[in-house]
């Protein structure tokens, strides 16, 4: 940090520099143009009348080709029917990292809003010189530039044929002048790119791939992360050579391949009633939450900027005065799983010593460089290409098949292996997010200033994606090279990463202590859900917020605003008052509400919930409020979309979701033994986005998910006259908490 | 194990295949006949994203065998479509865009033709019910509520 700004201090530079950004009202590139700054590293004009565009991300149900497709199709004037988006393919495609963070509009977005820009400059002073004309003599339609006077025509498409084009750098910053005349209605209705075909059947995801002579595939798992293959009970060779099925074993890395995928299915279930494992380590000894406690554990300490430091932790703080009230509380969630409706799956092919895998990982760039590692074979022999899979919520089994699938194309040369993982698979083997803890102390004066606030989060790595230097996060690797050796991870430092994201409240608390305790030897694998670690700490925060509101008999929204500084965190929480305001609430009803910043840098998110409790403890959603604050609109239905799937999402997760497990293994194997939230308590929602033009895009896939289980928590709290802490809240938890209280 | 013919009406065409007899409807469907519209979700029956229709009623084609069903008519998402273009719930999703991944979106337009083909204004409850065991984990339901009101207004 510079010095001026540890002089000022954070928050006073934060608010300063988002004065500085809205006065100047500048648009930065962003960090994708900084490494492909040539306009053909992002358009393409071969196919006539068409514009491609290139972009590092890849559509998991965010809707972002849509999004991409609408910014520069408003800015170049070219219909957005004709705009296409190329599917990310690492021999041709701009490396933007991953798809993941809340980061695709940010990064891809601002990159083709910059290249749009430079694109349609570049274009028209072009035209004008080649024409010979006045600016004024010219009309611009859908990519063709027209002299009214001669009728002669210029469109993009011959304008990208020259050496302009081909040469044109992208700058790295535009000013206010170069922005102003594309402030365009936000509003827009458009279909989505990938509608159509989803809705006849059409839109092929990497599971409905086809090739000739293609084997299906499936992999044979043992019972849990621990087990070693020793043998077969049964002679079976015999019967799969008779029917063509091809068995692959690799140390206990056992896969089953057939050209019939049904043969394999049956198979698989056959082969696993008549196979030996030797558990080489159980799979937990103690509940997730005493382990959360006991176990040896690294603490960080993390400071008002949300990073994390390699320092002393101060005791907590005793405050005797009278005028000050004291509370503590502890708050519980269990594992979570991402559990996409269809499980994940990759094709691969090895040919002429080259891999081509097709996958629908967020990470494709790191897992070409992960393939060159294992098969050492060069990167440049290693194509990545995305095809859609089932909804991603963060580091799912996406990678795992992917690399499977590499694993068994090599040893089935020149025959494209499609592998999908089971339903089993993906409910026992991805790696959830983590379960968590947290133990909080806050005292509040009697004005109701909270002057002292402590949060010490105690859970698993958010961080196992595999990369090169990580074989040992793909889970079948350990399973090929028979190491059950259990990895331990390392806290990572940098600002909301993992298990500290969003700890360090937006909130003016007066003195803050915050503890990142990274927890070894846990039971289950880990990984990037959702939001990673700010699911629980925003709930956490904003519930304990609401105890110590109401020792002072201070309202939600009041106690919020008033320790605030940041005006577009007030204005989003009071955006949320005036909708709630308006909806009379239903009998019988609570309501609750929660906020959050992601990231404390991201969009902003306010939700508002109303429920019933009812006397079994069936809790029933009825109504939803949203406002969001992500910045410049890009498209404002795709926000919608984004946040009102994500509150589902996070309501289920509040409501019903909880990974079981045992000694032995994870019990919690299908949809019968992971309950998610179903049609019958989605609650109307009203979504309202606030449109700051002239400002950064923010991502918007996380936000609202630590404001929705807190807004559920609060209602609750209204409804039973006490918080209940631990997650997921079931008539049996409830019940439990009732009982101790 | 032997194999059989089957012979199956889909979407409007007879259809011989010569397969084991034990084969789930599903990879009938999806390998012999190259109509991947229907997912393949969990294979148990328990998350709707393989529906089809058959005779009109919404039946989860993972857990039943294609033997089974030889006298009837089964429709996939692709068949849905008339000669007049799109069916009126594909129209509705299509103008809500009521997907994120869009994987589970063919089982449940599946189960909401299975209601609205039958009647113009079924009730909340008659939605609610066709829609049970439809399960979606993008949260895509808010979008696919829009669309239900639209087909009940219109
Ligand atoms: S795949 Fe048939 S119900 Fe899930
Ligand atoms: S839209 Fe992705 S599972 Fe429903």
């Amino acid at each position: 940090m510079p010095l001026w700004i540890s002089c000022i201090g954070y928050e006073s530079y934060r608010q300063i520099k988002s004065e500085l950004i809205f006065k100047m009202n500048s648009f930065y590139s962003g960090p994708s143009i900084k490494l492909y700054g040539k306009l053909r590293n992002w358009f393409n004009f071969d196919k006539n009348n068409v514009l491609q565009v290139y972009s590092g991300k890849i559509d998991i149900g965010q809707h972002i080709s849509s999004t991409l497709a609408l910014i520069s199709s408003k800015i170049t004037g070219i219909n957005y029917d004709q705009v296409e988006i190329i599917k990310l393919d690492t021999d041709i495609s701009p490396n933007e990292g991953k798809t993941a963070s809340s980061l695709s509009v940010p990064d891809s977005g601002s990159a083709i809003k910059a290249a749009s820009l430079s694109l349609r400059k570049a274009f028209i002073k072009y035209s004008i010189k080649t024409l010979n004309v006045n600016f004024e003599d010219i009309v611009f339609d859908n990519g063709i530039i027209k002299d009214i006077k001669s009728n002669r025509s210029i469109s993009y498409w011959d304008f990208a044929k020259t050496n302009e084009f081909n040469d044109l750098s992208i700058p790295e910053k535009f000013d206010e002048k170069e922005i102003r005349e594309f402030n365009y209605k936000n509003d827009q209705k458009i279909e989505i790119k990938t509608i159509n075909d989803i809705v006849t059947g059409n839109y092929e995801y990497v599971h409905d791939m086809v090739f000739p002579k293609m084997l299906h595939a499936r992999i044979i798992r043992p019972p849990n992360y621990f087990s070693k293959f020793v043998e077969f009970t049964n002679n079976i060779n015999h019967k799969l050579d008779e029917l063509g099925i091809n068995l692959l074993i690799k140390n206990s890395f056992l896969a089953i391949l057939s050209t019939d995928e049904y043969l394999v299915v049956k198979y698989l279930d056959i082969i696993k009633q008549n196979i030996v494992w030797e558990e080489v380590k159980k799979l937990s000894e103690d509940t997730v939450y005493n382990s959360l406690k006991n176990n040896n554990k690294e603490s960080l300490l993390v400071k008002s900027g949300g990073e994390a430091f390699y320092e002393n932790i101060p005791s907590l703080k005793e405050f005797k005065d009278k005028n000050y009230t004291t509370l503590t509380s502890e708050y519980k969630k269990g594992y979570l799983m991402h559990g996409p409706i269809g499980p994940s799956a990759a094709c691969a092919i090895f040919t002429d010593k080259k891999f081509t895998i097709y996958s629908h990982s967020q990470a494709l760039y790191d897992l070409k460089l992960s393939c060159s590692e294992y098969f050492k074979i060069d990167p440049n022999n290693i194509t990545l290409k995305f095809r859609p899979g089932s909804g991603c919520y963060g580091h799912n089994g996406a990678d795992d098949v992917a690399f499977e699938a590499a694993v068994l194309s090599e040893k089935f040369p020149d025959i494209h292996i499609l592998l999908k993982w089971t339903r089993e698979d993906e409910h026992c083997w991805e790696p959830y997010g983590s379960a968590s803890l947290n133990k909080l102390t806050g005292v509040i004066n009697d004005e109701g200033k909270i002057v002292y606030w402590s949060n010490e989060a105690f859970s698993d790595t958010y961080m196992t994606r595999p990369s090169n230097t990580e074989l040992h996060n793909f889970i079948s690797y350990n399973f090929i090279i028979n190491n059950f050796t259990k990895h331990k991870s390392t806290p990572k430092t940098k600002a909301h990463m993992g298990i500290h994201r969003n700890l360090d409240p937006l909130y003016d608390f007066g003195e803050n202590r915050l503890v990142k305790n990274l927890v070894h030897d846990l039971p289950l694998r880990t990984s990037a859900l959702r939001t990673l670690g700010a699911f629980s700490n925003v709930i956490a925060l904003e519930c304990f917020l609401n105890e110590l509101a109401k020792t002072k008999n201070i309202n939600p929204f009041e106690i919020r605003i008033n320790h605030l500084r940041d005006e577009r965190a007030i204005n989003v929480i009071k955006n949320l008052k005036d909708h709630m305001i308006i909806d009379i609430q239903i009998d019988g009803s609570y309501r609750g509400i929660g906020f959050s910043r992601y990231k404390n840098s991201a969009a902003y998110c306010a939700v508002g919930v109303e429920l019933k409790v009812y006397d079994d403890l069936e809790i029933k959603l009825i109504n939803a409020w949203i406002s969001v604050d992500a910045g410049e609109v890009a498209y404002e239905d795709g926000i919608k979309a984004q946040v009102e799937g994500g509150f589902i999402q996070a309501a289920s997760w509040s409501l019903y979701e909880e990974v079981k497990f045992d000694t032995k293994e994870i019990i919690s194997k299908d949809w019968d033994t992971y309950k998610i939230i179903e049609f019958d308590n989605i609650p109307n929602i009203k979504t309202s986005v606030i449109d700051q033009k002239g400002f950064p895009y923010l991502g918007v896939g996380e936000v609202v998910a630590g404001p929705t289980g807190a807004a559920i928590s609060n209602a609750i709290a209204d409804a039973l006259g006490q918080t209940v802490k631990t997650m997921p809240f079931t008539k049996e938890i409830i019940t439990k908490e009732l009982l101790e209280n | 194990m032997s194999k059989i013919e089957c012979n199956l009406n889909i979407n409007g065409k007879n259809k011989t295949v010569n397969i084991h007899e034990d084969k789930p409807l599903i990879f009938v469907i999806r390998d012999e006949l190259g109509l991947t519209g229907t997912k393949l979700g969990c294979g148990l029956g328990q998350c709707g994203s393989c529906a089809v229709l058959i005779d009109g009623e919404k039946k989860n084609s993972c857990n039943v065998l294609a033997k089974d069903y030889q006298n009837c008519k089964i429709t996939t998402i692709e068949g849905l479509k008339t000669d007049k273009g799109l069916n009126k719930v594909q129209q509705a999703f299509k103008q809500y865009n009521a997907a994120q991944c869009g994987y589970c979106t063919s089982g449940i337009i599946i189960s909401l033709s299975s209601v609205f083909l039958k009647k113009n204004d079924p009730t909340k409850k008659e939605i609610l019910s066709c829609l049970e065991g439809q399960l979606c984990r993008c949260g895509s339901h808010a979008s696919v509520m829009k669309a239900i009101d639209k087909l009940k207004a219109s």
